[in-house]
């Protein structure tokens, strides 16, 4: 799930200055479960927008943005709205708002859109109502078979691969004082596993072109 | 000089530490020496090397490397040190190239303290390298070849340092680390700085044997307050109570008293166990001299 949280409304409001008609539209996959962008979240941000004196057109929730197919549906049948509005306003993550371009321009409207969210990681655990966060990086090059299965890369400030730096304090991260450091917690891991001497076999260093981006995956 | 030929010959090895100012060092006929260099021009006669920091504690200053070639310049053996934080692999490689090629000898490889603890906290922390893994790279360039294994037109030669922090707990992963570093080309060590005798006895008892150079690592203490701030947030220090309560006992103005008596005991009680002491006065440099004195240590 791609984690959202708002932008300020300052930023918002500022960045639809020139638009008076705005379309408002979220996404009901990853910022309905963020509370962002879903049924509820898309209808308190068209108030919102009225209330500091805009035109809200109308309001669509594509299934989920990222499939084009999906945001594409969601727009059809909506022609004479979108022709007449100035803006769209995408209560999505990045790659929402840029599908919702692309869609728009597939359909040969040319019409600005901004985005409403600041998209804040790729959150791969989720406790439903709760807390999302982040556990990998997608780092192209996994060391979890290695390391526990507890991942270096994204626990460990510093992504240090051949053991911590000397900075945790009573097992906290000198970085983060509420977070475990990752290395004690691998060590503590390996040691119950009874794996700790694996950890003494020196890590090369990552080949991190496998995380240039943009990157892809060839589906099928 | 390297100081691992020191190591070889002498019993006890002395440093000290400066940290680059914030500013440019080019030399002006209306400007006075810079800190750095008044600094180190302190201890000269007392220590064999002296440490010249990266952007310590992610505090943007100048580059270690033209402060450590200043010091060279006024007949001070620089120990250059190099950090993960701010650059990749590329920029590592060449500035390790730079140094020699600028006459550095003694290079000391970290991880670098992260960018939130200093003053541009908003800065994109790098980290492309790990130490262990720096401190293989700069072994490989001392062999000739980059860590690609592409030839070097002309290899460099330096002593290769490393840190280590005895405070670590569970002390079995620091040394661990510790191991790694020295299989990776680790030459010699400066501790993190210890306080507790105790925990001091029980990180050399096990590291002596691995077979290379450890010094004391010591910041000097200025006040209560700085301790008490060292603890809360300078990652690994701990300086004990009864320090804290001399310091305060003492008030400010006996605080250098304080710190010379305090420290120089430890140092006498501490530097016979290892291969010599590593100051850091952040700033107090002028206090390395009689502290040195104190404890009966020497340089040579």
């Amino acid at each position: 799930m791609i984690g959202t949280v708002y932008k300020p409304m300052d930023e918002i409001l500022s960045a639809l200055e020139d638009c008076e008609k705005v379309i408002v539209t979220g996404c009901n996959g990853c910022a309905k479960v963020c509370k962002t962008g879903g049924e509820p979240e898309i209808k308190s941000m068209s108030e919102k927008l009225e209330a500091a004196g805009k035109t809200v057109v109308t309001q669509l929730l594509p299934e989920r943005t990222c499939y084009i197919q999906h945001t594409t549906g969601a727009f059809q049948g909506h022609e004479d709205e979108i022709r007449s509005t100035d803006a769209f306003l995408v209560l999505g993550c990045g790659g929402a708002a840029q599908i919702t371009r692309q869609a728009l321009e597939e359909m040969g409207f040319l019409k600005p859109v901004k985005i409403g969210l600041d998209s804040v990681g790729h959150m791969d655990t989720v406790v439903a109502n709760k807390l999302a966060l982040e556990q990998c990086q997608e780092c192209g090059e996994c060391v979890l078979n290695e390391t526990g299965g507890i991942c270096p890369v994204t626990k460990c400030a510093k992504s240090l691969l051949n053991g911590p730096c000397g900075g945790a304090q009573n097992g906290k991260c000198e970085v983060d004082p509420e977070r475990d450091c990752a290395w004690i917690m691998i060590y503590e891991r390996m040691k119950a596993l009874g794996e700790v001497n694996k950890l003494k076999v020196y890590t090369a260093p990552k080949d991190y072109s496998k995380m240039n981006k943009p990157r892809r995956v060839v589906l099928g | 000089m390297k100081i691992t030929d020191l190591f070889r010959i002498k019993k006890s090895v002395l440093t000290s530490e400066v940290g680059p100012v914030k500013g440019s060092v080019r030399p002006n006929p209306k400007s006075e020496k810079p800190k750095c260099l008044q600094e180190a021009l302190a201890v000269r006669d007392y220590v064999d090397a002296v440490n010249v920091t990266d952007n310590q504690s992610a505090v943007m200053r100048l580059g270690s490397l033209p402060a450590s070639v200043r010091l060279k310049e006024s007949g001070i053996e620089p120990i250059y040190q190099i950090t993960c934080r701010d650059r990749n692999r590329i920029a590592l490689q060449s500035d390790i190239l730079t140094a020699h090629s600028f006459g550095i000898d003694n290079i000391l490889a970290l991880t670098g303290d992260y960018t939130s603890l200093g003053d541009h906290r908003s800065a994109k922390p790098v980290f492309d390298l790990d130490s262990v893994q720096l401190i293989k790279i700069a072994d490989g360039l001392k062999k000739g070849y980059d860590m690609m294994g592409h030839e070097l037109t002309q290899a460099p030669d330096f002593a290769l340092g490393a840190v280590v922090n005895p405070n670590f707990e569970p002390l079995d992963l620091q040394l661990l680390k510790m191991e790694k570093k020295i299989e990776a080309g680790a030459e010699f060590f400066q501790t993190q700085a210890v306080y507790d005798p105790r925990i001091f006895e029980r990180f050399i008892n096990i590291a002596s044997g691995f077979g290379v150079p450890i010094q004391l690592g010591i910041v000097l203490v200025k006040s209560s307050k700085m301790a008490k701030f060292m603890n809360e947030n300078v990652s690994g220090i701990n300086v004990p109570e009864n320090w804290i309560q001399e310091y305060d006992r003492a008030g400010t103005s006996k605080a250098k008293d304080v710190c010379v008596n305090l420290t120089s005991e430890l140092v006498r009680e501490l530097a016979p166990m290892c291969n010599g002491v590593h100051f850091m006065p952040l700033g107090w440099s002028s206090m390395v001299p009689e502290i040195i004195d104190k404890a009966g240590i020497s340089k040579s």
